[in-house]
């Protein structure tokens, strides 16, 4: 099991996908705070953040998550159909009362603690002006930024983040470094999945990685 | 950071279902095509058999559930494309209790979706064949347990299969043969309300919901472990 201060963890993890094992006894702690998962494309980085958020059923090996996990992965996980808005209300509302306010001042009632929660994380992203347009009308980087918001307007114990900061402008990189740095203030436990982006090297408390799907050798950031 | 115990499963269905609810309110292509598929079904069979067999209180009914099982298949599939159009499935079952409540929603949902194919559905078949109805209090009834029999099965056959390249083939294969239960109550059930055999609606009726209720349990004890 995961050491005692750790908040999820994977031990001795192997994930076998179209009969080729992308993981292999694989042992990942995350601790409040920043982790970051590095390797080249291919090393098994995503199929890790997958199984740690239960996307993906371990072969071998266990893994102990919290209850309340954010997973962001590669694309935005938007439902096409719905606005900006109406997909991160959907998942707030989903999430109920333990995502709680960061940025906006509390407005009377739940109902308007939201609302001015949700306002206040689109006007951070600059999405206020396309916040009501379905998603499928937005840009990539638009989608992009609405999905990086959900750390803004959802509190959890966990959050699997695969190469947040891709497709990402300086401003919007800016952005998500500000809104890690509020989520790990909160306690929020935070892995992140990066072929080696340098905005994390002052961010990271630990650091792993990982080579065809296997452990190897990575200097902590303590 | 507790964990979010306070919001009831049966509320995340529902929230759920209302995103799937407002996702077709803006998008309706998904109605309109099963709509559209089941009519030009409906009135293709009608002519095959032609209009005195298509008439008959035996034969009516099964055109009718053949055509809305396929527009079943159609919606559904059409309802788990568009959550993998931006990886949105991921992000509802990653979410605690996001499993069960994709699945419990999507009940909900396409359960309102094919009650109102089946309403228009229904009302053309009648129109098309001149249908008299001896009871359409029964009618209705066998009609609404019917449309909800339907669901727990597509839905399930469809989640389980929603990331296979095979899954347009799959799906009809594997939910074809589970749905027959289904198929033959609801046409004898609605058969018998053309008729005028009271007894014999209730009876197919009630079968028709203890299939539809077992088949919703079955579905939520399998959906989220096989989910993926």
């Amino acid at each position: 099991m995961p050491s005692v201060e750790s908040t999820a963890g994977l031990r001795g993890a192997t994930v076998i996908l179209d009969d080729r094992a992308v993981l292999r006894d694989v042992d990942i702690d995350v601790a409040p705070g920043i982790t970051v998962l590095r390797g080249p494309n291919g090393a098994g980085k995503t199929t890790a953040l997958r199984a740690l958020a239960g996307l993906v059923p371990l072969a071998a090996g266990t893994r102990e998550v919290p209850f309340d996990v954010l997973y962001l992965g590669h694309r935005a996980q938007l439902l096409h159909g719905l606005t900006a808005r109406e997909n991160l209300r959907f998942f707030i509302e989903f999430r109920g009362p333990t995502s709680r306010a960061r940025l906006a001042p509390a407005a009377p009632g739940r109902h308007g603690e939201r609302e001015a929660r949700l306002a206040g994380a689109l006007e951070r992203w600059g999405l206020r002006a396309d916040a009501d347009r379905p998603v499928e009308r937005l840009s990539a980087g638009q989608r992009r930024r609405a999905a990086l918001a959900r750390l803004d307007t959802e509190t959890c114990a966990l959050a699997l983040l695969d190469e947040p900061f891709a497709e990402l402008d300086a401003e919007a990189a800016a952005l998500l470094r500000s809104s890690l740095l509020d989520a790990t203030a909160l306690g929020t436990a935070i892995l992140i999945a990066s072929h080696g982006h340098a905005e994390l090297d002052d961010l990271a408390v630990r650091a792993y990685a990982l080579r065809d799907g296997r452990m190897v050798p990575e200097p902590s950031a303590d | 950071m507790g964990p979010s115990v306070d919001l009831s499963g049966l509320r995340r269905a529902w929230l759920v279902a209302g995103r799937e609810a407002r996702a077709d309110t803006r998008h309706p292509d998904g109605i309109v095509a099963a709509i559209t598929f089941m009519a030009v079904l409906i009135l293709l069979e009608s002519i095959v058999v032609g209009p005195q067999i298509a008439r008959d209180t035996a034969v009516a009914p099964a055109l009718y559930w053949i055509a809305l099982l396929f527009a079943a298949i159609v919606t559904t599939t059409r309802s788990f494309d568009r959550e993998l159009e931006d990886d949105a499935l991921d992000g509802v079952i990653a979410l605690p209790g996001g499993r069960d409540a994709l699945y419990a929603g999507k009940l909900v949902a396409l359960g309102g979706t094919l009650g109102l194919v089946a309403l228009v559905g229904g009302l053309l078949e009648i129109v098309f064949l001149d249908l008299g109805i001896a009871l359409p209090g029964h009618l209705v009834v066998a009609t609404i347990v019917g449309v909800a029999a339907l669901p727990p099965i597509v839905v399930l056959d469809v989640a389980l299969t929603v990331r296979l390249r095979a899954r347009a083939a799959l799906v009809p294969v594997l939910a074809l043969p589970v749905l027959m239960p289904q198929l033959v109550a609801a046409t004898n059930a609605a058969g018998a309300a053309l008729a005028g055999d009271a007894m014999g609606a209730s009876a197919w009726s009630a079968l028709l919901f203890a299939i539809a209720l077992v088949y919703a349990v079955l579905g939520l004890t399998i959906v989220p472990t096989a989910i993926e």
